[in-house]
């Protein structure tokens, strides 16, 4: 179909649509508006390239750099080289210059579940679910730098202006629901991440697709309501005037669908006015699920609440949710960036985490909505297996480490209980299947039904790409 | 599309029937006709450093060798060449089989021995996968005059409009009949100034019926300061223009804005185009001594810039980083000026168009002198450095803060009063008090105080610079409880980890004391044990400290507490201690503006002191308040805020939000400094293979891209030739009269913004993978024009504007769009929604309330606060300082503004050529809800009352022809009445803000 007949069709739609029927395509008209202008070549949109595995996601993203060696990727070595110097043939290339001696992991290692999947005691909640998780264990990345590794996690580059993932997929799945954006963020209470809004821009994909972030206080989204307390009736004889003004515009413009379109729009605002309070009132969720997610003890209540309501957005149609742990960088360390003390730092916010997510997981399993639903748990790099102190010194802290890292995924299309990839005995640099997060990105497309090869948006001189010119899909994650 | 493919076969250059001009000397007919047949059909697979195959047939060596299938050609038999077996067969090429004649020429030249002199260029021709040096963007433009004019004749106003016909008729189209005048004023209006017009001005234009009215109305809008306004945001647009770094510290750029005031009075004062680029790129250079040609390399660092990626300790790293730095500037420098995305070419050769790799380093070469940051301008006066405007800024501060005294008045009087009347308890009489009365003596003991470093006594005030503090004699009585009482004024609240005052033993680090930011910014902690057990209270952050007195008191309980007051108010929770220090007589001695020894630089506390009271007991509640009160004539902020009714405290705080911003921009004023390019002394710049730093290939030289025709992109430099020398000959290349990219480029630019496309559609892609114009021929007449007339762009906007083509109607015709649903052929005006910023203004203006000053530093709608990070809080400002154009607005990367946003307003950091135009409910949430849009709605409103007086007929009328340019139809003006009647003025302003007719212009 020509650039010229799609437009067409949509035309004829929409004289259908604005007899007042066919209210789910036209949203997706709507998402789709901008794209007809994204001439001259070939970007697709809102077609799926193969029958998806998953339809929705939750990505939740620890900032500061979350240790493999303490969490999923087990080194029984370390024990033995604890407080032994690293014996490498380079000196490794650190962020801040210094490398320590060796630390085994400061949390005890257990295999669970009937997987065997070694989780340390650091996530006790999560080990109860570890045969739901798919652990990729060989993950690296570009840089060390927190902000562009974050930023490669997000967009697949490390510069900023580059869409995000949950950008791409608004923009390759369009909308599920028609009174919720397609991609939501939900903040860590605690702060926003450095770079702030860039996180979850849409960069040069249209507007809409950038991430809608929810406020923990007050209303959840800008502009919900009037910011004026209206007088009885104005609202609704506001919107009577409005339409009668636009209707005639419009009549004696026949042919123009933006014009239709910007209509819609109205109504679309007006159902959202009403979904968007519905969705996030948590209050309406059993104590049982409440206290599920944990939303009642002091360390969990602030993310089992983000988590309660990711749970809630994904069940209402809202394509992608990404989930803060963890706020800016710097002191005090709101986030996983353990430098000076990892017992403290990890304690403190794997606490905070633990429970909320392996509810997550549950109450998502007992709703069935796991099967076509994906969780993914990612941090921008990981942290080294030596100290950051001197050299000869044991210290409590450890460094940022892009090298070897580990993430994991649970839902639809995986093999669960399964770890992939492996780091040297240190944990310190991926050995086997090493993934990039172009691979990753990949696979989390191909799981939605998109062709990572396939999904992308012209922009100054380049098809760009999630994945560049990389990524690879990992079979060996599917189930 | 078959058209569009027509059209690319027209420019191509003509082909050469390869079998008839077969010649018998090898070199000539392989040249002619060889070359270009494999060039077309073979070499997009079969060449470069991994051809398929491993056939490369580009080269003579490698096309004897063959691939892994075994030798191609075995000269002088056809029959067994594996290159003719393949061709015959229609298995290669792919896609494509091979016309009789091509392989006529084949077998002819295998049969004459397959002679092979020289390497075939693969780039040399465009081929079906990628753009060749023959690509039509690189050739020199086209001296085509514009054709006879053809019927409807009439039509015809200048040649752009005989270009447009000739293409409409022959797709048997036809033009469509001029728009209504009042409809044409309108277009003008946004399309120039990106203002709506006044009323007058349409009504004083339709009635003018002679025939210059409408090249007259052009002239004068061309020549109006917001014209410059208008276009340097476009031009903003395509140069990725921010005014922060970006990644992770994202700190503000203050002085960034001179940038994009150069480009307002530049375009403005319709300054020649190549010097507008040349400047850009290399105005330090050409024109040394002058402040406005260094502001406008503000361009090549418009980006954002990687702070802790260039800090980073790995050497290998901040390599990368430096990299990624040069590729957004070539991109830019590519993208900009000659509509090349050269940037592609880092890693590999261009994979669509004829630009190798280490032409993508040549130009780093040319640019690797450019590095980001902050440029002192030259001391000369200029025009540019006006002192007027700081001056009346000056003075609208003062009127500020004198409404703003005049505001608080009646309030501070009730706090104080009230505060007379709660206090039941005496204000307890302390140990020790120094009230700095001209001296540093205690006036209740003897603890007299010394001063050190430079601090001073000012009308009653201890001066604290930054370096000062006060010591005491050692206090000859046995210390448990104790209380701290301070009344201070910071110099701002940013400062982290001074002491107000502190109890500090003799000998030894140990102390209490008040301290600020110490442990988290803006907040009051105590500090405690030589900082190391220093806890805070998790009180709320100090907003006022800079701007008025405010009581501190920290009591120290001998069962351990410790309990914070700040204006005699608990400040947070109390502190649970093991008990307090027990200090011996003559063991504790008194310091103040110090948090505890040695006196190190961020121990001290920049700021005034009042008084400082010392307790050797523990005040209870009411004394503290007591204390607070009576010697407190300083209301705080919190106070008065607490007294003021919603509607008198929401005005107040605009009213401050104002004064603090005009307090920074009166700074970014005077600083007579600009964020521009810093050259450095230019490093040997290697090829790097794969674009990795860690594998250089050879040295590359400063050049730029040699299949661009005209000038010579060899530069002729030294590997270590300085930076200016490498940025003039770029800048010259670029701008080169013969450069054909440089002239179209930007009159398609100016064609988009009036017409909403370009006629190439991707404006900074003229590349294979970019669109192809839809009217070649009218796209080189235009780029001639701006050549032949000194590079003038208003010559070239009074061509389009005067033109039918511009002119004409946007109705909507179904039969047209049948033929041309996206209008390329140009048969109407197509409508066009308001941009961001537009429509900002747009609601600005209408509703009377537009700050229509030109220049200067930027507003900022948000508060800013820094934790390791730069962090930004949009707020919504009130004040005439911030009913500037949009243009105006501060560019945060990370402080984005969600009105704007919503309406399409692009990520600063992205280089935005063309804005995407998408329609959401989050813009119908934002138009309708927003607060901003309440209270322009109001002010048209009161605007509208004060012009017709209070009959509702009179008023419908003038807020349709404020905000539409129009009067209501019988049927509107009485659903409006009736509307207002019920609703308001107000309500019905809203309501036309809302309208798709507001929005879209026809």
């Amino acid at each position: 179909m020509s650039i010229d007949d799609r437009a067409a069709s949509r035309r004829d739609f929409l004289d259908f649509a604005a007899h007042g029927i066919g209210s789910t395509a036209l949203m997706s008209m709507l998402c789709d508006e901008a794209s007809s202008m994204a001439t001259p070549a070939t970007d697709r949109v809102a077609t799926p390239h193969a029958p998806p595995r998953i339809r929705r996601m939750v990505h939740v993203i620890a900032t500061g750099g979350v240790s493999q060696i303490d969490t999923f990727d087990y080194k029984p070595q370390l024990d033995r080289l604890h407080g032994k110097p690293l014996v490498s043939k380079n000196r490794p290339d650190v962020f801040f210059g210094k490398v320590g001696l060796l630390r085994k992991s400061d949390w005890a290692f257990r295999r669970r579940g009937r997987s065997g999947l070694w989780v340390s005691d650091l996530f006790p909640h999560l080990a109860e679910v570890a045969d739901e998780l798919t652990i990729i264990k060989s993950m690296v990345a570009e840089t060390s730098n927190h902000t562009p590794a974050t930023f490669q996690e997000n967009t697949g580059f490390r510069l900023n202006g580059f869409p995000v993932l949950g950008a791409w997929l608004s923009y390759g799945l369009g909308c599920e629901s028609e009174n919720l954006p397609a991609h939501v963020v939900i903040p860590d209470p605690r702060g926003f991440p450095a770079g702030g809004s860039i996180n979850w821009t849409s960069g040069f994909l249209p507007a809409q697709h950038q991430g809608v972030a929810l406020r923990a206080k007050g209303l959840p989204i800008d502009d919900l309501v009037p910011a004026r307390t209206l007088p009885r009736g104005t609202e609704a004889d506001t919107r009577v005037l409005l339409a009668s003004l636009n209707r005639r515009h419009v009549l004696a413009r026949r042919g123009d669908d933006a014009l239709l379109a910007r209509i819609r729009s109205y109504e679309l605002a007006a159902r959202m006015q009403l979904a968007v309070p519905e969705v996030t009132a948590l209050d309406g969720e059993t104590r049982a699920t409440q206290e599920l997610y944990g939303l009642h003890r002091k360390p969990t209540a602030e993310f089992g609440r983000g988590c309660l309501l990711a749970r809630r957005l994904l069940q209402s149609g809202v394509r992608f949710v990404q989930l803060y742990s963890g706020g800016a960088f710097g002191r005090p360390r709101h986030n996983w960036d353990g430098h000076e003390d990892m017992v403290k730092n990890h304690g403190r916010e794997a606490a905070r985490v633990d429970r909320p997510l392996a509810a997550l997981i549950k109450d998502l399993r007992r709703t069935g909505l796991l099967d076509d639903t994906l969780i993914l748990f990612t941090s921008e790099f990981g942290r080294t297996p030596f100290t950051q102190s001197n050299a000869g010194v044991l210290g409590t802290g450890r460094d940022h480490n892009q090298d070897g890292f580990s993430v994991w995924m649970a839902g639809g299309g995986l093999r669960g209980g399964l770890a992939y990839g492996s780091t040297d005995v240190f944990g310190w640099k991926a050995q086997e299947n090493i993934t990039s997060w172009h691979d990753l990105h990949a696979t989390l497309l191909h799981l939605l039904g998109l062709d990572h090869e396939q999904l992308t948006f012209y922009h100054n001189g380049i098809q760009r790409r999630l994945t560049n010119v990389h990524g690879r899909v990992i079979e060996a994650l599917l189930e | 599309m078959t058209r569009y493919l027509l059209l690319l076969c027209l420019l191509l250059p003509p082909v050469v029937d390869e079998a008839t001009c077969a010649d018998d000397r090898p070199g000539p007919t392989f040249r002619r006709t060889l070359a270009p047949l494999l060039a077309r059909h073979c070499l997009g697979c079969h060449s470069g450093p991994a051809p398929k195959g491993e056939l490369d047939l580009s080269q003579p060596a490698t096309f004897l060798k063959g691939g892994v299938s075994g030798a191609a050609v075995d000269p002088g038999k056809p029959e067994a060449s594996l290159l003719w077996k393949r061709v015959t067969a229609g298995e290669m090429p792919p896609k494509q089989r091979l016309t009789t004649a091509q392989l006529k020429t084949i077998k002819q030249w295998i049969l004459k021995g397959a002679a092979f002199p020289s390497p075939i260029d693969a780039s040399r021709y465009t081929t079906s996968a990628r753009a060749g040096r023959d690509w039509w963007s690189l050739q020199p433009l086209s001296e085509k005059p514009p054709p006879r004019p053809l019927s409807p004749r009439s039509w015809s106003t200048n040649p752009i409009d005989d270009f447009v016909l000739e293409q409409l008729i022959a797709a048997r189209l036809s033009p469509s009949p001029p728009a209504a005048r009042r409809t044409l004023a309108r277009r003008l209006s946004f399309g120039l100034l990106g203002l709506p017009p006044d009323p007058d001005e349409i009504d004083s234009f339709v009635a003018d019926r002679q025939d210059e009215a409408w090249l007259r109305l052009v002239d004068r809008w061309l020549a109006h300061p917001h014209y410059g306004e208008r276009w340097a945001r476009h031009w903003l647009d395509v140069v990725r223009f921010g005014e922060s770094q970006g990644f992770e510290r994202d700190k503000l750029r203050p002085h960034a804005w001179r940038y994009r005031d150069w480009v307002t009075s530049a375009l403005n004062a319709d300054m020649p185009y190549n010097r507008f680029a040349a400047w850009q790129l290399a105005g330090d250079v050409l024109s040394p001594g002058r402040a406005d040609a260094i502001v406008a390399t503000g361009f090549l660092v418009a980006g954002p810039y990687d702070e802790v990626g260039n800090a980073q300790i790995s050497k290998a790293m901040k390599r990368v980083v430096r990299q990624d730095e040069l590729e957004d500037i070539i991109s830019v420098v590519g993208q900009s000026f000659l509509g090349l995305t050269i940037h592609c070419a880092r890693c590999h050769d261009h994979k669509f168009d004829p630009i190798p790799q280490s032409e993508y380093y040549q130009l780093a070469a040319a640019l690797d002198g450019v590095r980001h940051g902050l440029r002192n301008l030259p001391a000369k006066a200029e025009p540019h450095r006006s002192t007027e405007p700081a001056a009346t800024l000056a003075v609208t501060i003062g009127g500020l803060q004198q409404a703003l005294e005049q505001l608080e008045a009646p309030f501070r009087d009730q706090v104080l009063k009230r505060r007379r009347r709660s206090s039941t308890v005496p204000a307890p009489r302390p140990f020790a008090r120094w009230d700095f009365q001209g001296n540093y003596r205690d006036s209740v003991g003897n603890l007299h105080a010394t001063p050190s470093g430079d601090a001073r006594i000012e009308r009653g005030h201890l001066v604290l610079p930054g370096r000062a503090h006060l010591t005491t004699p050692p206090i000859a009585q046995p210390l448990v409880a104790r209380t701290l009482e301070a009344w201070v004024y910071l110099d701002d609240t940013r400062q982290r980890g001074g002491g107000i005052v502190a109890l500090h033993s003799v000998t030894a680090e140990a102390h209490d004391a008040i301290a600020f930011g110490q442990l988290r910014p803006g907040h009051w902690n105590l500090s405690s044990e030589g900082g190391k057990r220093s806890v805070g209270f998790e009180g709320p952050e100090e907003r006022d400290a800079d701007s008025g007195l405010i009581h501190l008191a920290f009591v120290f309980k001998a069962d351990g507490a410790v309990v914070a007051y700040r204006n005699g108010q608990q400040y947070g929770r109390p502190i649970r201690t093991r008990g307090p220090r027990k200090f011996e007589p003559g063991e504790a001695r008194i310091l103040i503006g110090l948090r505890h020894l040695p006196p190190l630089r961020d121990r001290h506390i920049r700021g005034r002191i009042w008084r400082v009271q010392f307790h050797t007991r523990a005040l209870s509640a009411d004394e503290v308040r007591a204390s607070a009160g009576p010697f407190n004539v300083q209301v705080s902020q919190q106070e008065l805020l607490a007294a003021m009714p919603r509607g008198v405290r929401r005005e107040w705080q605009h009213r401050r939000f104002e004064i603090s911003q005009l307090k920074q921009l009166q700074k970014r004023w005077t600083a007579w400094k600009s964020y521009a390019v810093v050259p450095v002394a230019p490093e040997a710049t290697h090829l790097l293979k794969r674009g990795n730093p860690r594998t250089p290939g050879p040295v590359v030289t400063a050049g730029a891209i040699s299949s661009v025709s005209g000038p010579s992109s060899d530069f002729h430099l030294a590997a270590d030739a300085a930076d200016s020398p490498r940025r003039q000959a770029l800048a010259d290349w670029i701008t080169d009269r013969s450069n054909p990219l440089f002239a179209r480029v930007i009159v398609n630019r100016l064609w988009q913004h009036h017409f909403g496309v370009g006629l190439v559609e991707t404006p900074s892609d003229f590349g294979f993978n970019g669109g192809r114009p839809s009217h070649p021929h009218l796209l080189d007449w235009l780029a001639n024009q701006l050549i032949t007339h000194d590079w003038s762009l208003k010559h070239i906007h009074r061509l389009i504007l005067s033109s039918a083509t511009y002119q004409q109607s946007s109705l909507f015709r179904p039969e047209a769009a049948r033929r041309d649903s996206r209008n390329r052929l140009l048969w109407r005006r197509s409508p066009q929604r308001l941009q961001a910023e537009v429509l900002r203004d747009s609601l600005l203006a209408v509703s009377g309330s537009l700050n229509r000053s030109i220049g200067g530093p930027g507003y900022y709608d948000f508060t800013t606060y820094v934790n390791n990070s730069q962090f930004y809080e949009i707020r919504d400002p009130v004040g005439v300082s911030f009913d500037r154009r949009s243009l105006y607005r501060t560019l945060a990367r990370s402080g984005r503004n969600p009105f704007l946003d919503a309406f399409d307003c692009p990520d600063p950091s992205t280089k935005t050529p063309r804005r995407a135009v998408t329609t959401t409910p989050l813009q119908a949430l934002a138009l309708l809800n927003n607060e901003f849009g309440f209270r322009m709605a109001d002010r048209l409103a009161r605007r509208t009352a004060i012009d017709t007086g209070p009959q509702p007929g009179a008023q419908v009328q003038r807020v349709f022809a404020i905000c539409l340019g129009r009067s209501p139809s019988p049927i509107e003006l009485h659903d409006s009445r009736r509307f207002l009647s019920r609703h308001g003025l107000a309500a019905l302003a809203r309501v036309l803000f809302n309208s798709n007719e507001f929005l879209y212009v026809d």
